[in-house]
Formats: structure tokens, sequence, C-alpha cells
């Protein structure tokens, strides 16, 4: 395995290289953790098989004309993965430029509720470095619930061509569509499995399992693919 | 006051009625709940124990102060008590302070990682005041409003199918709608044999579609 047992590994979204840099090198650095840049399709981060964590600075955070982007992120996220994660990260202050005053508003603290009461687990950071220890943080607490990610991240020719056929199924995570790339010998033995193998290989919930199996089986009607055609010409 | 009357709530119960507060006796006089008062109905009982203020019959909140963080590890045997002791959802409101800042990030890992429980920084009571106004409104709206909450989709997924067969190298759209006419689900697909595939799409093409089901990835 690519994965060696002590080594910690974290998902980072290739977004992540410009927006948080000092993240992911002291991922590598401060925490020796492995970290795999890849496209994960609109999430920061996958910390564990269940748990992906989203990256927000305080100011984005705290305007309110984000606000359905941030639901529709969120709602996005819930669809994926069991766990959802939002840190909060205060702004760097650039060279030469004040540190304004955190103006907490009402929104501020009505996103906030709103995102408990959803089971959303909030974490806050200073920086970029605060951030990273707190994501090593989560993916040691992932491990010992044995979450952790351990099939090997790096794929090459037809394992990226299963990967992609895998990742086209709706709802399934960058690290589900590993763990089936890698815990099923072929995509024949994948698409006729029960409930339960695809749980245990997929890494998944029997909720999640059971979504993925409905969609292997559904029967496509080209009747209703015209039907869909159609209102979207029409809208 | 209001506090003189006889409540309906029985000592340290999570009984809330519908837009009260109950707050710990403590609290009385205090900044938090003088700012409380006149937004919400707040009502004080002696006996809440471990938790400061009660927001529904599932939600409470524990306060640390300032003062709690800096002093030591007394606030840490609390919220560990109550966790052993409530099924409460249990919310953490922590002061944190230009005094208090540096205990912050140990005190995060603990209370959220460690026991999992949500854990909201405030500058002092005037934040916190704003804080539980907040939550007391998110917990006594009706369900299904919250736009966090994930919402379930009946999308027709005839569409999305067919972008999953067009994922097998060299299936264009016109091909995987020949082959879904033949084989309507994934799974079917999947199964058929190469003389079947071949039925439908040509020798070369059936020969890759099989190979990708079924080559050892």
């Amino acid at each position: 395995s690519a994965v060696s047992s002590d080594r910690l590994c974290i998902l980072a979204d290739t977004r992540e290289i410009s927006s948080g840099p000092e993240v992911i090198s002291c991922l590598k650095s401060t925490h020796g953790v492995q970290v795999e840049i890849c496209s994960l399709g609109g999430c920061n981060y996958i910390v564990s098989n269940r748990l992906c964590v989203e990256r927000k600075s305080q100011s984005e955070f705290s305007n309110c004309t984000n606000r359905s982007k941030l639901a529709e992120r969120i709602q996005h996220l819930w669809n994926m993965f069991d766990r959802v994660c939002l840190i909060v990260e205060k702004d760097r202050v650039k060279p030469g430029e004040i540190s304004r005053q955190f103006q907490r508003t009402k929104y501020y603290d009505s996103t906030l509720s709103s995102l408990i009461s959803a089971g959303v687990q909030i974490l806050f950071s200073s920086n970029q470095e605060d951030t990273a220890g707190l994501l090593k943080e989560l993916a040691s607490l992932e491990r010992r619930k044995n979450t952790a990610i351990t099939v090997p991240t790096q794929v090459t020719s037809h394992k990226q061509e299963v990967l992609n056929f895998y990742l086209s199924i709706p709802n399934v995570s960058y690290i589900t569509a590993l763990n089936l790339c890698h815990h099923f010998s072929s995509v024949r033995q994948m698409a006729s499995s029960s409930v339960d193998m695809l749980s245990s290989k997929g890494q998944v919930s029997r909720h999640k399992a059971e979504e993925i199996y409905r969609y292997l089986h559904y029967q496509y009607d080209p009747q209703m693919l015209q039907a869909g055609d159609k209102r979207k010409h029409h809208s | 006051m209001a506090t003189q009357e006889g409540t309906p709530i029985r000592a340290g119960a999570a009984a809330v009625p519908y837009g009260h507060v109950i707050g710990s006796d403590k609290w009385r006089g205090s900044t938090l709940a003088q700012l409380l008062q006149g937004k919400i109905k707040l009502m004080f009982e002696d006996g809440l124990g471990l938790v400061d203020f009660h927001l529904s019959n599932r939600v409470c909140v524990l306060y640390i102060s300032e003062t709690d963080l800096v002093s030591g590890n007394a606030f840490k045997r609390r919220l560990v008590r109550f966790r052993k002791a409530s099924n409460l959802k249990g919310l953490v409101i922590a002061e944190r302070t230009r005094l208090s800042e540096q205990y912050f990030p140990p005190v995060q890992n603990f209370v959220a990682l460690e026991l999992g429980m949500s854990l909201i920084p405030v500058a002092n009571q005037s934040e916190a005041a704003q804080l539980i106004l907040c939550l007391v409104h998110e917990w006594s709206r009706e369900g299904g409003s919250n736009p966090f909450v994930s919402k379930k989709h009946c999308n027709l997924l005839d569409n999305v199918v067919l972008q999953t067969v067009q994922k097998i190298p060299g299936v264009g759209r016109v091909k995987a709608l020949q082959l879904l006419q033949t084989f309507p689900s994934l799974q079917e697909l999947s199964n058929a044999s190469l003389a079947e595939l071949e039925a439908v799409v040509g020798k070369g093409m059936a020969g890759n579609i099989h190979k990708f089901l079924t080559k050892t990835t």
C-alpha cells in the first residue's frame, strides 16, 4: 500500500494550492501528513472516508451576500459525506494593511446557529497554520475511529478511467470512488455486488450504499431523457 | 420580576416552554441577563447544576468565562461531567479575549474534537447575548427551513446514467444510447457478454467496452 500505516493522509482540492498554500505546506512539514492534491469537485479537504472539511475566511463567512452559495455548498457536501466540518479562518493581514476589527453581526450568529443545528461541526482558526493543525487533529481522530484514508491515492491508466466512471455516480465523493476503485477487482464486480458489499468496500454507510445500488439498477428510459431535454430547452 | 411567580419548570429540568430561556440563578443581574431580558422570556432557577441556560427541551448552553479559561482545568471536569450525565445537546460558549486567546486552541481541541461538543467563541457577555438569541430563534422555529440541512433530491436519473456510460473510454453519446436500449441499467450493461456487446456496437468497440468492464483494477 502506498499509504504507510503511521502516516496520516489528507486529500486537498487543487484550488487549495493557491488559496491555502501554508495549510498544505504546514500539514506536510510540521505535521508529517501525506497530502494528496486532487480535483475534489466542490470540497476543500477530505480527511477520512466520511468527513470533509470546508475552509472559509472569516470575511467570506460573515458576508451575507454569500449565504445562498454557502447553503448550496453545505447541502452538496451533505449529499456526499456523513460528516461535514467548516473551519472559519481569520483573514490574513497583508503587509502594510491595518488589521480591521471584526464586526460581529446578527447574520454571523444566526448562520452559526443554523449550521450547528444542521449538524455541521464548526471550528475556528487564527491562520492557515492553525487550520493545518485542526485538519491534522481531525484526521487522527478519524483514524482512531477506523475511518482513516488507507487506499493509495495515486491511480494510473486503467484505474484512472475506472475512477472517472465511479465519480460520475451521483453523490459519490472522491474518496468513495477511490475506495471502490481499489477494493473491487473490476467494474463488473462492483456493479453486480450487494448493498452490504458496496458498503464495506466503498467504506460508506448503508444508506449511501443503498443509493449507489439503486443507481446501478436504475432502468434507463429514453422517453424520460427526452422529456428532461425538452424541459431544459423550454426553460 | 417574572421569577417571583412560580415557574412550571422542574428543578434542573429540560422542559422549556416555547419562546423561553431558563437561566441558572447565578446569572441573575448579569450583563448577559440584562441584554436577554425584554428580547426573550428569561426565567431563573437554581439547581440547574452544570448548565447555565436551557434554550429548548434538547439544547442547553454551558458558559466558560475568561476567568474559567485562564484559571485552569476545572471547566474541563465540568464539561466531562455534563457529557456523562446528560443526553442534551450542550453548546459551549467561551469568552475568547485578548487575555484568554492563547488558551483557546487547546480548549477547542478538547471541547470540539475530543468531546464532540459545539464550541463558539465570544468576546464578552454582550456578544454572548446576541448569539444566545440567535440560537433560541434557530431552535424554536419549525423544522425544514434550515438552509444547511440536506434536501432530498428526486431528479430523473436517466440523463445521469447516460453520462456514466459515456465515461467508458471511446463511448460517445450515440453509442451510449445504443447500449442503454439493449442493457437498460448499469448492472445489466456491466454483465453483458462480449457476444451480446458485439451485437450492439460492433466488434472493436465491444472488445474495448468488455475489457473496461472486466479488467482487474
